[in-house]
């Protein structure tokens, strides 16, 4: 029991992982990412129909990335080139995409919702041997896919890369100064017009993860909110790759709870609530304490 | 015509153009959406345009759908005038919708005229305290509220999916809903058949009240100096925090209130998905709307006139009523785009 909910516990981190590094770096790079759950929606629903048609989770997961890095271009002309509000352009995206997605259901499989397809390629598990058969860590480490393995080797990639690398430099001060940023003969906007492109095609192979990973059918319910709990996990992290990663655990982990909790007299309603309700904590704890150092020093 | 006379008209012609363009280019937009899928956009837009205005029949259905737009318009522009970026309103119109049905099916017995305003009230109240912790985070602590009433639209969705599953489900029902409400609970009907109720003129009121309070009263006033520059409002003595504390409130109050007007004049008890995201729709007919009283109610029946003929046409043509969200996305995109840019240019090059 203990070993099942560690492992669906990481499987559930996988897609909030994957869209929460990209909403980090795209907020670094000075945009707070709304629309992370439509371009999720975008990749879940591309990745299945490939994985149908083409009988390759590769190309899935190739088509998936590129519609979220396509959505992902899309709002960030609205926001840096057309000066639009980037929470409503966000929520916009939103309403809009959900809307696509049940028209183009509707229009080309004649189905409401649900898309079942045969032969849908999955995505393959790694079996790691000797570390498999050893308790607890063989359920956290073995039988995961690849998309899980890239996810969290991203999380150091992501430190090294804003910390380390010129461009992670340039995407930090695109973000804090823009202004000084161009000075230097930078250009902001394409720099956060990558940065939201980036977030798009890590939301977008969330999305693949949970539309050929988990379940292999598509809902369009199948995002179930998780673009805005990945928002809620690098809110959390305070942009910081390491705590944004282990906050995405803690709400894999309470989405595996949860599902095992169900009939077992804990509603599940009440534990879904609980990574929004922690946002607001966090947020709240934040501001006293920024209120108090600003005292200090007065 | 005079130089100052040329101005003004051009000025008018561009605020007119900036309220039109968004509209235009999503229509243009969704009409290649149903170009690609096969239907005639000219066939779709007529019947569209037929199924919501031709007749009063029809009218009134239109009407019925603006009413809580109208109500979530009013709510999100009244926070937006005071500066304070609300995107909490659906989950108002949950807990109101749910707190008002509550009070309809538990208090059984009561006469109408003490049963029903009750019932308006505690949606407007419960909605309002909804917006008490965003509200008094961001007047006193500067914590943002874009992300804290965001969260709390979804913390509302599953609160009351939990009571209407568990302590609140109607006996002997399977699906997750209430009891219906008593028949003393419910708006009155202004024209039967139709949905149309006593809501739509709540809404319309509120609407009337919106354009004096912003036009004839100091606090309007104020509201709107806080919203626009709250460092010179602070500087003028204007309690800026309060004033937001206060705005706040009231839209969640409306918002509540939205919540109940179609718990209790449409649906009759309070079902899971009970809003088919009214709060969110409040955003765009608020800023399509400008965050005027007649642009509110103008964008609210556009809406809504989309939401009942978008149900009817699905029946008639295989146009999927999607439509409508589709539309009601890309007015919220290029409402808030500034298209300044592409005309400066040619200014520039002219």
């Amino acid at each position: 029991m203990i070993e099942n909910v560690l492992h669906s516990a990481i499987v559930m981190t996988t897609p909030v992982l994957l869209a929460a590094i990209g909403g980090l770096v795209n907020r670094i790079g000075g945009i707070v990412n709304i629309g992370l759950d439509s371009m999720m929606l975008g990749g879940a629903l591309i990745a299945i129909i490939l994985a149908s048609q083409t009988g390759s989770w590769g190309v899935a997961l190739v088509g998936a990335a590129g519609v979220g890095a396509l959505l992902g271009l899309l709002m960030s002309l609205c926001v840096t080139r057309l000066k639009a509000d980037e929470i409503i352009v966000g929520l916009g995206f939103n309403i809009l995409v959900a809307g696509l997605v049940r028209f183009f259901l509707k229009t080309a499989y004649g189905s409401s919702g649900t898309l079942r397809l045969p032969d849908v390629a999955r995505l393959p598990r790694i079996e790691i041997p000797v570390i498999a058969d050893i308790p607890y860590l063989g359920a956290i480490l073995s039988g995961h896919d690849p998309l899980t393995w890239a996810a969290w080797i991203l999380v150091p990639v992501t430190v090294w890369f804003l910390r380390r690398t010129r461009l992670g430099l340039r995407l930090r001060a695109a973000g804090a100064a823009p202004q000084a940023s161009r000075a230097l003969g930078l250009s902001p906007l394409r720099l956060r017009d990558a940065s939201t492109v980036f977030a798009g095609l890590l939301a977008g192979l969330a999305g693949a993860y949970l539309s050929i990973g988990v379940v292999g059918i598509f809902n369009e319910g199948i995002t179930a909110g998780r673009g805005f709990i990945a928002l809620a996990a690098f809110y959390f992290g305070r942009n910081r790759p390491w705590p944004t990663a282990l906050c995405a655990l803690l709400f894999g982990f309470f989405d595996a709870l949860q599902i095992r909790l169900q009939g077992r007299g804990i509603p599940a309603e009440l534990i879904q609530t609980l990574p929004y309700a922690m946002v607001i904590v966090v947020l709240t704890f934040m501001a006293i304490a920024t209120r108090r150092a600003r005292a200090l020093k007065a | 015509m005079s130089a100052v006379a040329a101005e003004q008209s051009s000025s008018r012609l561009q605020a007119a153009l900036a309220i039109a363009l968004p509209l235009v280019l999503a229509f243009a937009g969704t009409a290649v959406l149903l170009g690609l899928a096969g239907h005639n956009p000219v066939e779709v837009y007529r019947l569209l345009i037929v199924e919501s205005f031709g007749g009063t029949r029809r009218i009134a259905a239109t009407l019925s759908a603006a009413t809580p737009l109208m109500l979530t318009g009013l709510a999100t522009a009244i926070a937006f005038r005071a500066g304070a970026f609300n995107v909490g309103v659906e989950g108002c119109v949950y807990v109101g919708g749910l707190a008002a049905a509550y009070i309809g099916f538990t208090f059984v017995g009561l006469p109408a005229a003490i049963l029903l305003p009750l019932a308006l009230a505690t949606g407007l109240v419960v909605g309002s305290l909804w917006m008490l912790v965003p509200g008094v985070l961001k007047a006193r602590l500067d914590v943002d509220e874009v992300v804290t009433t965001l969260m709390l639209n979804f913390i509302a969705i599953s609160l009351t999916a939990y009571l209407v599953n568990g302590p609140l489900l109607a006996p002997g029902s399977a699906n997750s809903a209430t009891p219906m409400v008593d028949a003393a609970a419910r708006l009155p009907r202004l024209m039967p058949p139709s949905t149309l109720n006593a809501g739509f003129l709540i809404a319309v009121a509120l609407l009337l009240l919106y354009w004096l309070w912003g036009k004839r009263t100091a606090l309007g006033f104020e509201t709107r100096l806080a919203g626009l520059n709250p460092r010179f409002a602070t500087a003028s003595g204007i309690d800026v925090p309060g004033l937001i504390i206060k705005m706040m409130l009231l839209s969640g109050a409306i918002g509540g209130l939205a919540g109940a007007v179609h718990a209790l004049g449409n649906v009759g008890r309070f079902v899971s998905g009970f809003s088919p995201g009214y709060g969110f729709a409040g955003i765009a007919v608020a800023l399509l709307g400008r965050g005027s009283a007649i642009g509110i109610f103008l964008a609210a029946i556009l809406f809504g006139a989309l939401a009942a003929s978008g149900a009817t046409i699905q029946l008639f043509s295989d146009v999927p009523i999607e439509i409508v969200n589709v539309l009601q996305g890309m007015v919220m995109i290029f409402a808030v785009a500034r298209f300044g840019w592409i005309m400066s240019k040619k200014r520039g090059a002219a």
